[in-house]
Formats: structure tokens, sequence, C-alpha cells
């Protein structure tokens, strides 16, 4: 991408452990942020780490994508909603996807502009959240639960921009 | 590149009405009742409901949709970025049996084919904040040259999964949404279709900035400090100062504890407060579609000269009130949204036809 410097491509498969390497990395163990949060969280954490920064930059774009969110906790929620009547509290949070952007914030030690955004255009995608944010960067995530768990991150910044 | 981005059209359904002059004339003649909204078998929760229909879900959502967006003018410029801006999308179908289908880009994309949309089509969802999220992101394609038009739709419509999981948290008032009020007992949430047209033909109300602030510290309600961020970050971007701000929409949505909040952020930003003004007593909060509603709303407020006063005691301690009647200098509109995940957004709005 002209004009742009990928600091950190963090493509890797989810390894089978990865929530015991979560949990070894961060200084607390995330409590009921449900699954897509955590995958989230594993793969910003690792993309971070390999673009050498312990967390985001002030100024910095943090955007989220998936097709389908919090599947498993949006398939609990509901299913609570046919016993009982209606979704338990931390069940229906679970399944809003702005939580993942609030774990996202609380584990990384970071806040600003976070954002959950979806297009079938990648690279439309990429194109808005570039136009968005300044000099400090972003942070741009594709995190899919599923048969295959996908937690695909990017760190870029602005070609001239330091770091 | 162009250097300017105004909202040249808007639509709105809600429980005021089905367009714009209906909920202005219902604002005129003192607004509409809530109705009795069934979360499970015999719980009921206040709730502002659109016009009930015989039409399946799907149907309906169909035809407030065409409608908000032709009022919009936004049908003109299909070949735009469209922006569907929602917390529940089509809940309110799969809830009832439909397949559980849970590719939230799917359902963008049937809005788009309501509206023979032929341009880009983005998800923004965040909770509350969505809508005014998905202005910035609108307003920045505009803004670039990356598009001419862009539509930003607000959908919110009524499904007992979002009313239920917000009544099971305890968040709903079980009387009236009563913003600042001394009796506020919760929220009320209620149903919207809005759409905002951003264009950079010149028209009336310039979108000068925003800003988004995620503050997860508390996950679930305000955050005094990022409410002030907001502002700060909001009016900077406008190349504006906090002087020039005359009114500002708050979230307030009628939540004992986060209009205090709110109120407290604003008195950080604000050397001297602006007028403010909340809508949620009167369409409800409309939680992703709420900043394309109240911001539509607003506006054709401010342009037939009818004022949203509150008809309801106002809490004295909290030593600042919601306007009775609109400022007597109104050129600039600071409109800003709180949500779940902490979430703070807010958007400067200018009228060019105001005196400076």
């Amino acid at each position: 991408m002209n004009g742009w410097r990928t600091l950190s491509h963090h493509s890797a498969p989810v390894p089978a452990d990865w929530r015991e390497r979560l949990i070894a990395r961060l200084p607390e163990r995330p409590r009921r942020i449900g699954l897509w949060a955590e995958l989230a969280l594993h793969g910003a954490r690792a993309c971070l780490d390999e673009a050498g920064e312990e967390t985001l930059p002030p100024g910095a774009l943090l955007c989220v994508a998936s097709l389908r969110g919090p599947v498993e906790a949006t398939r609990a929620a509901m299913a609570e909603r046919a016993t009982r009547g209606s979704p338990m509290p931390f069940t229906f949070l679970q399944s809003q996807p702005s939580q993942m952007l609030a774990a996202l914030c609380q584990h990384l030690h970071w806040g600003g502009d976070a954002r959950f955004v979806l297009s079938r255009d990648t690279q439309a995608l990429l194109r808005l959240v570039q136009l968005e944010c300044g000099p400090a960067g972003l942070l741009l995530g594709r995190v899919d639960e599923g048969a295959v768990l996908r937690s695909e991150w990017w760190r870029m910044v602005p070609a001239g921009a330091a770091g | 590149m162009n250097d300017e981005v105004y909202v040249s059209g808007r639509g709105l359904a809600s429980a005021l009405g089905a367009d714009l002059a209906q909920a202005v004339q219902a604002l005129r003649e003192g607004g509409v009742p809530t109705v009795d909204f069934e979360t499970a078998p015999g719980q009921t929760t206040p709730f502002f409901a659109i016009a009930p229909s015989d039409e399946d879900w799907a149907t309906r959502a169909r035809r407030l949709v065409r409608a908000a967006a032709a009022e919009s003018g936004a049908l003109e410029a299909r070949d735009g970025t469209l922006f569907v801006a929602s917390t529940s999308f089509d809940m309110g179908r799969r809830e009832h049996g439909d397949a559980f289908e849970l590719d939230i880009q799917e359902y963008s994309e049937r809005v788009g084919e309501w509206l023979g949309w032929r341009g880009p089509i983005l998800t923004v969802c965040t909770a509350c904040t969505s809508a005014v999220n998905a202005l910035l992101s609108a307003s920045a394609l505009v803004r670039a040259g990356d598009a001419r038009d862009a539509l930003v739709l607000g959908i919110e419509l009524s499904n007992q999964y979002t009313v239920g999981g917000f009544r099971s948290m305890q968040l709903l008032s079980p009387t009236r949404a009563q913003p600042f009020g001394v009796a506020r007992d919760g929220l009320v949430l209620g149903e919207a279709v809005a759409a905002l047209h951003l264009s950079s033909r010149p028209s009336r109300w310039r979108l000068c900035g925003g800003a988004n602030v995620v503050d997860a510290s508390d996950p679930a309600g305000a955050v005094t400090a990022a409410v002030a961020a907001m502002c700060r970050l909001a009016v900077a971007r406008s190349g504006l100062k906090a002087i020039d701000i005359d009114l500002v929409k708050m979230q307030a949505a009628g939540s004992q504890h986060n209009d205090a909040t709110e109120l407290a952020g604003l008195r950080l930003a604000f050397e001297r407060l602006p007028a403010l003004v909340s809508l949620k007593g009167w369409i409800g909060h409309t939680l992703g579609a709420a900043g394309a509603a109240e911001i539509a709303l607003l506006l054709a407020c401010i342009e037939a000269d009818v004022w949203p006063a509150p008809n309801y005691p106002l809490e004295r301690t909290l030593d600042a009130g919601l306007a009775t009647s609109a400022p007597t200098r109104l050129r600039h509109v600071l409109a800003s949204i709180l949500g779940f995940g902490g979430g703070h957004a807010a958007v400067v709005l200018e009228d060019t036809g105001a005196a400076r």
C-alpha cells in the first residue's frame, strides 16, 4: 500500500493453547469478556508484540472487522432468552460487539478511537481507516469465530511517521 | 479534494411519526405516549414504538428504510457509500424463527438491495454510538473526495432480545424517560429508522468535525474524563473553540448516574455550559440509530422553530437544566451519544444560515 508502512502483520493460525498463552501474556486475566473478545485480544496483543509495542500510541485508530461477530455469546444469550424469558446480563453484554472494544482498550491499557466496522471489501475498509487515522497510525483486526478461529491483525503507520 | 461536508438531507421514522414533518407536528402537540412492550410473557416495559402494522418484520423494515432514505433525498445518489448503523440488525426477524444467520454484513447488503443501492456498503456497530461513528466515517470519505455522497442509515427496530437484555441489566424505567428529571429512573427504548444524507454540495447544515473516544474504565456507562476529551477533540477538529458551541445535544437518557456523569464531563470541557437539550424523552433511546435519529429530529425542530422542552420536573441539584427554549444564538451544535463499551462520540454541526 503506497504511503503506508506495515509495522507488523499477525497472520499466524490461532494455536490450540491460545487462551493459556493470552493469560500468561497479560498482567490481568480477562474475565467475562466472551470467546470473540478474547480471540480479538489474543491477535491484537500478538500483533503489537511483533511490532515491538507495549500498547498503541495516543491518537491511533483501532478498528476490528468481522462478518459474524460474537456468535457464541449471541447463541448463548438467545438460548437464555428461550428458557428464562430474557438473556442474562453478562451474556447479553458479551453479545454486543462494543464490549470487545472495551476489552481491547482495558487489556491494552489504551483509550481512544476504537470501532467495529464491517465490509466484504477489505481494501475499501483499509482505505477508510487510513483516511480516518492520524500520524499514530492504525491497528486493524479481522476476528472470526467458527470451526477455524481467525484473529489476523495489521499495525500500520503513515510512511513518514516515526515508529 | 473537498474541504466541506454537508448534511444535505434527512429522514426519520420514529414513534413521533412516519416522517420528520409528522414528528415535528407531534412535538408541537406535546409528544406521543409509549406503548407496553412485552419482553417475556407477563413482563412489559414502556417503549416508543413506530406505528404497528400487519406486515411481517422484514416487510415492515423494508418499507421504513425505503421511506426514510427517500425522505433524505439520498436515493438520487445511490452510487455513493451506504453506512448501516445498528446494534440489533434483523434480530426481530431471527428471534421469531427465521434461520439464525449471523453474517451481519448480509443484513446491510439486504438493506442496500431494498434501496437499489449501487455503491459500497459498510456496517458500523459500536453500540449506541454506531450512527455517530458512521457519520464520522462517511464525512471522512466525502471530505477526501472518495465519495461525493454518503448515506448513513441508523436502523433500530423492535425485538424482544434487545429490550429483554436491557431489562435484565435493570437499566429500563418502569414509568417514563425523564432525562435530568428529579424522578428519573432509567431508560425507555424506542424504534427508529433515520437517514442522514451527506454530500459535498453546500447546504444549510455543515458537518464540521467530530471525535470518538473509547474509555473502558466503565464498560456499561459514561466516564467524566472521556466525555470531556470527546468534546475537546470534536471542537478542536472542527476548527472551533469551546465558546463557539451554542447547544449540546446530550446523550441524557434518564439514567440516575449517567446523566450526572455526562454533565460533569461537559463542565470540564466547557468553562461556560452551552444550552443543553435531550431528545430521548420524546422518541426514547433508539440505540445504534440514536445519533442519526436525534440529529435529524433536532435539525428539523430548529428549522421549524419547535423546541423539545422537558415536560417534567427537573432535578435542581444538578445545577443545570435542559433548555426550555432555543438559545438566542444558535450556530454550532455539538451532538453527542454515549454507549456500552465505553463509547463517547460526538459531531459538531454548523448552521451556515445563522448569524455569526
